[in-house]
């Protein structure tokens, strides 16, 4: 009844860190076209195991768009080329019969590749400890309402706090920076005067640690937000560089 | 009987945390570093009990299976948070709070856990406020609230369609800033596999590196298990894909009981089933219900396309039988009666769907509002099924969401198994039988922000500091298990895919045990549980080696321990004789076919004890008693 | 906090921004000198000469250019190299979103362009004895820098080169004037738009401009290879 399609995927197997890894072919018969971009993997996955080989490795939780740990590059585009949609998200209703899908994993030097399509984005998280957050400990807040907050200043700030730290914007960039990310989680607390008491302190202290991981720099070619499945705006971007800026001097 | 003792402490409901609190012993500041917690599982409950209980100094050790704490399933929410704050002065209090959530509950929760709840329920706002939680505000630069999920006052606060995203990370970022202070040791990838007792105590755990494959040993003074819900008992639900059951099943077969866990929520508004390969529901937001019209065919066998439909020959069942609440009758029953006419052959173009139709809604308040109102969600709808609500109905059907089961805990949080503390969706405590909306996140960080750091305090304080040492004997033996239940994993080399027993068992969960429940039913589950489980054991064909990321395996495991946990499942909903919230007995309904409960023979928590795979667990019973509010038989005609 | 600044990627890059933004307007003072071609020979002649006598003024004011421009190159090669460390595997398929413009993503070659091109113009242009009849002299009269100028363009070879080379300046500027904004963060989201328009038309227009040079020599006084 479903309307199915079949296809060729070429995909990117590395054992480990080490391996140099290669492009493998496989041939995938009979997609429903309602299926999601994971589920044909996951078809292919088991299609692999009852043939006694290795399934391919690929980071997914949420299946809903949310949690940000699916990824790759799917034809030369991070997520896919549907905008603001996550690999999860993107169904093989979006290709045709007959089509070779390129998947290739994220790839950045402060994101090693662990397995296949794994990467370890674990760079994302060191950044967050210098300062993604107000130091607040539990129990010293005032009541919520002690402070006033413009809604066009707090919906900003919840615009930018959208960000689910998928790194697509990393993996998208020529120069596979993380400004996108950095300047959204800075823009948050920015944005909001919970977060203007260590304003200085956590631009300064983010990009340092985004330097120090490898990450490259901007040079505002704005792919970032093309690829971004919750659509950050690179404004996020100038204002991490005015924020840095301003705490430079 | 004798294990089960509550611990509630005594006078007036209003003062029981209070006065709690005052009682419970203090660690003096200079000694918590001589302690050692682990928090299994990063969501909320657990990544806020871990910065907090860094944060007064104790040493805390994080496990997660994400490759980040921020990818925990708490971050799926989307609705939003309780509390009893009053801002919009529509008569809401503490006590009220309290009232409904007992009530939604259907008065099967115990009464003084759900009293601190929404206690606690301000604090948490003004907390996360502090922490720099974008919730969405008026113009006026306050917070907003919203009315959520039928409450008849504006209490849930919201941060776009994303509440639970921002309060996680929210707790993730007090959790980072905790790892930065060097408190927090964090280990992500990491699966828990065994808990590891001392003397009857919890004292490490046994957890298998997901990118290694080593197995790893870590000793504590207490462990706090926040591993979330079971709902993937079911295969297909709104939940994670790797979502499981496996920390706290593991934890009861070490001597932790299982509260009731027959009650699970099944969420109405999800979108359908539409494929074999199907691997997870997809949850959209409860508020479509306030514009959207449900309805099916009237003629069952009608497989016509909805615009084929003429008015006349529609039926709107939830308008039709529940007049004054119509379409936003609580989820139990918007799901359960979906089911009524889907059975009767009447789903919308004869799949198991109902149709929720804004056709109406777009006429009377025009295109343009509908879109403000629900414009991600039709897109999100648009992303997934390919169909524009706005040219025609969406189709949804229910979908198991959360689990209000879990492990059994007292007032402090502590299950049956001294120092070992359970927290948030795994808990059993605080929504009885059926969870309101907006409830789960206030739940979560109350237990991890403000409960359990108070209460281990205590436990930590009573035994003194321990010297725990890993490659003793239990720690050893414990790893081997873990090690051993991999190592027969991997050689059973049959001839199925794990996720073809995963598949069998939800549908079976699903059809027996899922939305409507029979004696028969659920007597003829329980054989084929076993059935299937003996299939797996010697038919499954797990791929790859132990010392390498290995998904499948680790998917193995899970639905390994499914397999026994759904049996407990079934067992407690045969058990248990009535129909109360989520649990619906065919034999326990009121003529209209309503829900019937039976306070004389079930008002208790139905904890249950682990004989051994395969056999009768035994019930211990906990009586609920209600001091502070009258049961009443819900009703919502 | 200077040196943390200078190592930092966004110090770097800001310091690339403003160089550049230095020697843009370098540029539209240049490129109003250069517009005194259409007042004729002698005008455009004593506007040389006014610049030749400044003496002090303009040596330091070349050595400040000189500096800008080793300025922008190094901070750009700083940049640049980081960039190309971060990514040593590529992808093997290459897609671009409609999101990078056509002259962001020339912005490597266009530089390039432009570095070998200001070495070319300065040899050609800086370095001569303006006062040599030779090269000075257009049909018979000594018409000193403009006589050169004159000459050179007639070269259809030196004059497509010097409009390859405006295409580029035009298409680096045309990147260049929106980042600077963004690289300093005056860019707010709802003026991203426009300012990535303003930004092409500022940077063709300096372009034709320039360009019209040429094109006015050879239109009015012929190509050498036609004779």
């Amino acid at each position: 009844m479903d309307k199915t399609i079949s296809l060729t995927l070429k995909v990117w197997r590395q054992k480990n860190a080490e391996d140099p890894g290669k492009f493998e072919l496989y041939p995938v018969k009979d997609i429903s076209i309602d299926a999601s971009f994971l589920e044909m993997l996951d078809v292919l996955n088991e299609q692999l195991v009852l043939e006694g080989q290795v399934p391919i490795a690929f980071d997914h939780d949420c299946r809903e768009g949310i949690c940000g740990t699916c990824g790759a590059v799917v034809n030369g585009r991070p997520h896919g080329r549907l905008s603001k949609t996550t690999l999860c998200q993107l169904h093989m209703r979006h290709y045709s019969d007959g089509d070779t899908i390129v998947i290739e994993p994220f790839r950045a030097k402060a994101f090693p590749v662990v397995k296949d399509l794994v990467v370890d984005r674990s760079s994302f998280d060191r950044i967050v400890r210098k300062g993604g957050y107000v130091s607040v400990r539990t129990g010293q807040a005032p009541d919520a309402h002690a402070t006033a907050v413009s809604k066009p200043d707090a919906d900003l700030s919840m615009d930018a706090a959208q960000c689910i730290g998928c790194a697509a914007c990393v993996a998208a960039c020529p120069n596979a920076s993380a400004m996108l990310f950095v300047g959204a989680k800075v823009s948050q607390y920015a944005l909001l005067p919970q977060g203007q008491v260590e304003r200085k302190i956590r631009a300064q202290a983010m990009v340092s640690q985004m330097d120090a991981e490898g990450f490259g720099a901007c040079s505002n070619e704005y792919e970032c937000e093309a690829a971004c499945p919750k659509g950050i705006s690179v404004s996020n971007i100038a204002r991490l560089n005015r924020e840095f800026l301003r705490s430079s001097i | 009987m004798s294990r089960l003792d509550a611990r509630v402490p005594e006078g007036p409901i209003e003062s029981k945390w209070k006065n709690h609190q005052f009682n419970l012993k203090l660690v003096n500041p200079a000694n918590k570093r001589k302690y050692t917690v682990i928090v299994v599982g990063t969501g909320l409950a657990g990544a806020s009990a871990a910065a907090t209980m860094s944060e007064l100094g104790y040493n805390v050790i994080s496990i997660c299976m994400q490759d980040s704490p921020r990818r925990a399933h708490s971050i799926a929410a989307q609705g939003g948070i309780n509390a009893a704050k009053n801002y919009p002065g529509d008569g809401d209090s503490v006590f009220r709070l309290f009232y409904d959530t007992i009530k939604g509950g259907d008065f099967r929760s115990r009464e003084s856990n759900v009293y601190r709840l929404a206690e606690i329920s301000n604090q948490i706002i003004d907390h996360c406020v502090a922490q720099g939680v974008p919730f969405a505000r008026e113009y006026g630069g306050y917070l907003s609230n919203r009315s959520f999920g039928g409450a008849q006052v504006s209490r849930t606060f919201y941060a776009k369609g994303q509440t639970g995203q921002q309060l996680l990370l929210g707790a993730y970022g007090a959790l980072m800033k905790e790892v930065e202070s060097g408190n927090v040791t964090l280990l992500p990838r990491r699966e828990l596999m065994e808990l590891v007792l001392e003397n009857g105590d919890a004292k490490g755990v046994i957890v298998r590196n997901l990118l290694t494959g080593d197995m790893e040993r870590y000793g504590a003074d207490a462990v706090v298990l926040a591993t979330g819900g079971y709902s993937n008992a079911f295969y297909l639900s709104t939940n994670a894909i790797p979502s499981n059951v496996t920390a706290t099943w593991r934890a009861h077969k070490k001597g932790a009981f299982f509260a009731n866990p027959c009650y699970t929520q099944i969420h109405p508004t999800c979108l359908p089933v539409h494929g074999e390969f199907q691997s997870k529901l997809t949850l959209m937001s409860e508020s479509l219900r306030n514009d959207g019209r449900v309805w099916v065919p009237k003629t069952a066998g009608d497989k016509r396309r909805p615009v084929d439909i003429p008015e006349s020959e529609r039926d709107y069942f939830l308008e039709r039988k529940y007049p004054s609440f119509g379409n936003l009758v609580p989820r139990d029953l918007a799901s359960r009666n979906a089911k009524t006419v889907v059975d009767e052959g009447r789903g919308a173009e004869g799949g198991e769907a109902v149709f929720l139709d804004f056709q109406d809604a777009i006429k009377r308040l025009g295109e343009n509002t509908i879109f403000q109102r629900y414009g991600n969600l039709f897109e999100m709808y648009n992303r997934i099924t390919g169909d524009d609500p706005f040219k025609t109905p969406m189709k949804i059907y229910p979908a198991p969401h959360y689990t209000m089961g879990g492990l059994w805990v007292d007032y402090n949080l502590m299950s049956t198994i001294p120092g070992l503390f359970v927290a948030g969706e795994a808990n059993f405590s605080d929504h009885g039988a059926n969870r309101l909306g907006a409830s789960a996140l206030m739940q979560g960080l109350a237990d991890g922000y403000f409960i359990l750091p108070r209460t281990i305090a205590h436990y930590l304080a009573e035994k003194g500091p321990q010297k725990v040492d890993t490659t003793s004997g239990v720690f050893m033996e414990a790893e081997q298990a873990a090690s051993d239940k991999i190592e027969k994993l991997l050689n059973i080399n049959g001839t199925r895919t794990v996720d073809s027993f995963h598949r069998e068992l939800g549908r079976l969960m699903w059809d027996k045990c899922g939305m409507s429940r029979s004696e028969a039913g659920l007597k003829e589950a329980l054989l084929k549980i076993a059935e299937i489980r003996d299939a797996f054991w010697s038919d499954c064909k797990v791929a790859g080696v132990e010392n390498d990321l290995n998904q499948v395996l680790e998917k193995a495991g899970r639905v390994a321990d499914y397999l026994e946990f759904a049996e407990l499942m079934v067992t407690d909903a045969l058990n248990r004789g009535e129909s109360c919230g989520g649990h619906f007995r065919e034999e326990s309904q009121t003529e209209e076919g309503e829900a019937l409960r039976n306070d004389d023979e079930f008002s208790y928590v139905a904890a249950w004890e682990f004989t051994g795979v395969g056999k009768a667990p035994v019930l211990h019973q906990e009586a609920l008693s209600f001091s502070a509010v009258h049961l009443a038989q819900r009703s919502y005609k | 906090m200077l040196a943390k600044f200078l190592k930092s990627s966004i110090g770097r890059k800001q310091i690339v921004a403003v160089s550049g933004l230095l020697l843009m307007l370098f540029l539209v003072f240049h490129l109003s000198v250069n517009l005194g071609i259409y007042l004729g020979p002698h005008t455009y002649n004593l506007l040389a000469h006014r610049l030749e006598q400044l003496g002090p003024v303009r040596v330091v004011a070349e050595a400040g250019l000189t500096g800008l421009f080793l300025i922008h190159i190094f901070f750009t090669f700083l940049v640049v190299k980081a960039s190309r460390r971060a990514r040593k595997i590529g992808y093997a398929v290459q897609s671009s979103s409609a999101q990078r413009s056509l002259s962001t993503r020339l912005m490597p070659l266009t530089g390039t362009v432009l570095l070998v091109f200001i070495i070319s113009h300065l040899i050609d242009f800086k370095f001569i004895d303006v006062n040599n009849t030779l090269l000075a002299v257009v049909e018979e009269h000594n018409l000193g820098l403009y006589g050169i100028v004159v000459n050179s363009f007639r070269n259809p070879f030196t004059s497509t080169w010097y409009m390859i080379a405006m295409i580029a300046v035009g298409s680096h500027l045309s990147h260049a004037i929106d980042s600077v904004f963004q690289t300093f963060g005056l860019n707010d989201g709802d003026t991203h738009r426009g300012l990535h328009k303003s930004s092409v038309i500022i940077g063709t227009l300096i372009a034709l401009l320039f360009g019209s040079i040429p094109l006015y020599v050879l239109l009015t006084h012929g190509s050498l290879l036609q004779q």
